[in-house]
């Protein structure tokens, strides 16, 4: 059997090529974050020559108050974003998949929108949008930096939880809450006892991918914030100017770190939840 | 009685109003008014279409073809280089490494954009390591001269909106499925006809999904061209944001966004309808194939 599909399969010089060319892009793919990882040990001035090894870099994180302050707005957006981004998009995937009608495809159509519109769009829509609630309607939760970011970040990831949280329930019939109500529950407590636990691995797996979107937001966090309350991202573009050095490299390097495990968490649950690899994939690239 | 779960999605329906519509609707209002002055931002008493026409003057025309120009390409290089990969991890990769390779894909995805840029420029800087490598095989004469160029801003692009084409088309041709494919092999057809005929046209709907999640964002992209475009590389986001920023006319700027928009909307329009025509004379023969069978 193994003999006449080997043979079917036609040349094999055309899948080793086919290997060799998927080998070059995973490379290419990686070139520049081994390059980041790598000028993380730089002991000298600038990012781009290389000095010698140190860890020197990493120190910055402890020492430097501007980069820590950065990294801590970053992690505190990230959690609020996406608790509240979680919250959102749980309620609007339930009823996406619990009372479906017209009313669905419009809310899908917004969604789609969302996530579509570029992100430079968003970002100068709620500048003047947040200016505009803040100063003219006298709203001054919306000069907050915090709130300014989490409002920016909440955009999309509302969009993803949305999809995820919709595809898992779609994918689970209704039977377990019909039974709830007929064995009279009520409805608050089939949805807290039946329904959410169902949902509950979407739930997780969007909350950390809209912890990874808000941490790694940059264009949006420039526009929308406010001098005191600068993410990580936006103080690195900011230091594209006055140069770049290896501690941004360093501190990067933890960020993907913290991003790497968050991944693996979100690709733990999903599993556990007994999604294949490629729904997993699926979920992972944004619905 | 059954709980009201339609209400469910108010909360996200009003958030997104709010924070999406709202202030997208306010950007096309600006791009009717004009900048008042050089205190002001924008100016709504008069409305014209005057800030459309001075976004397409010769000053930022130029920026706007660019945008294309690297738009459409980057695109078409993104499915070149990704399309094999994604059919090779679908198909003849083993089946119980494909959980660490799209694992693999996923890493350059989630890391920071703007830091796998920035990785970008220093690979591409004259005094980096690849200029010294370079000039030490003797491939090139000079330090590399990439850094702040069009050419620059397209490896970025391509590498940093490549995931985003090879996740979708992997799952599409991972749908397709290798009963069907073993079955066109076994009705005689060789590996490229399976792959022309069988293989593509039921990934379509995954290469269309991929195309359109590389181009749109890619129209719109800031970061790339910031970091590695420089003067010689502008994107229509960063014209954008330069009137959001510096210039302090919201009003030009806003009928840029709108602009940007629409080049987008009308590029794909136009793309579907070149492979829609493209696509008739094969869908009358495969009728006619049809109709013989049965």
């Amino acid at each position: 059997m193994s003999d006449t599909r080997t043979r079917r399969r036609g040349p094999a010089v055309g899948d080793r090529i086919l290997g060799i060319w998927s080998i070059v892009v995973y490379a290419f793919l990686f070139l520049p974050i081994i390059v980041i990882i790598m000028a993380s040990f730089n002991s000298g001035r600038l990012l781009v020559a290389w000095d010698g090894f140190s860890f020197a870099p990493f120190a910055a994180l402890v020492e430097k108050p501007v980069i820590r302050d950065a990294v801590m707005v970053s992690l505190r957006t990230g959690l609020i974003a996406a608790l509240f981004a979680a919250v959102l998009g749980t309620l609007a995937g339930i009823a996406m998949a619990r009372r479906p009608g017209k009313w669905v495809w419009w809310f899908l159509g917004l969604l789609l929108l969302v996530s579509v519109t570029p992100e430079i769009v968003d970002a100068v829509a709620l500048l003047p949008w947040l200016v505009f609630l803040g100063q003219d309607l006298g709203l001054s939760m919306f000069n907050d930096g915090t709130v300014r970011l989490v409002v920016g970040h909440s955009l999309f990831s509302i969009a993803i939880v949305s999809y995820i949280v919709r595809a898992r329930l779609v994918g689970l019939d209704a039977k377990l809450e019909e039974a709830s109500a007929d064995l009279y529950a009520p409805p608050v407590r089939t949805f807290l006892k039946v329904t959410l636990p169902l949902a509950m691995p979407a739930v997780l797996a969007g909350f950390l991918l809209s912890f990874t979107l808000s941490l790694d937001n940059t264009v949006v966090s420039a526009f929308v914030q406010v001098s005191g309350t600068t993410p990580w991202p936006v103080y690195v573009l900011s230091s594209l100017r006055s140069g770049l050095r290896p501690e941004i490299a360093a501190v990067s390097t933890v960020m993907l770190l913290l991003t790497l495990v968050s991944l693996a968490l979100v690709a733990l649950v999903l599993k556990r939840a007994g999604d294949s690899t490629t729904e997993i994939a699926r979920t992972m690239a944004g619905g | 009685m059954r709980s009201p779960r339609f209400g469910l999605a108010v909360p996200a329906w009003v958030w997104l109003a709010l924070f999406f519509i709202a202030p997208i609707a306010m950007v096309v209002w600006f791009s009717f008014g004009y900048k008042p002055g050089i205190f002001g931002t924008h100016a709504n008493d008069v409305l014209s279409f005057d800030r459309y026409a001075e976004a397409m003057s010769p000053t930022f025309f130029a920026t706007f073809q660019n945008t294309l120009w690297v738009g459409i390409l980057g695109t078409v290089l993104c499915l070149l280089i990704g399309g094999p990969v994604a059919y090779w991890m679908a198909v003849k990769a083993p089946p119980s490494r494909r959980g660490l390779l799209i694992a693999l894909v996923m890493v350059p995805f989630w890391t920071n954009f703007l830091v796998r840029t920035l990785g970008w420029q220093v690979i591409l800087s004259p005094e980096g390591w690849l200029s010294s490598l370079l000039q030490g095989m003797g491939v090139i004469d000079g330090p590399i001269d990439v850094l702040y160029t069009r050419t620059a801003v397209l490896i970025g692009v391509v590498y940093n909106y490549l995931p985003l084409m090879i996740l979708p088309l992997y799952v599409a041709f991972d749908r397709v499925g290798t009963p069907l494919r073993e079955a066109s092999k076994d009705l005689g057809a060789n590996g490229l006809r399976t792959f022309l005929q069988v293989t593509v046209p039921l990934a379509r709907p995954g290469i269309i999904a991929g195309v359109l999640l590389v181009f749109i964002p890619l129209m719109g992209d800031y970061i790339t061209a910031t970091v590695l475009g420089g003067a010689q590389g502008n994107m229509i986001g960063q014209l954008v944001a330069s009137q959001f920023g510096t210039a302090q006319n919201w009003a030009l700027g806003s009928a840029m966004a709108v602009l940007l928009i629409l080049v987008i909307m009308l590029t794909i329009a136009v793309a579907a309808g070149i492979l829609w025509l493209i696509s008739l004379p094969f869908r009358n023969r495969s009728r006619l194939v049809l109709g013989e069978a049965s």
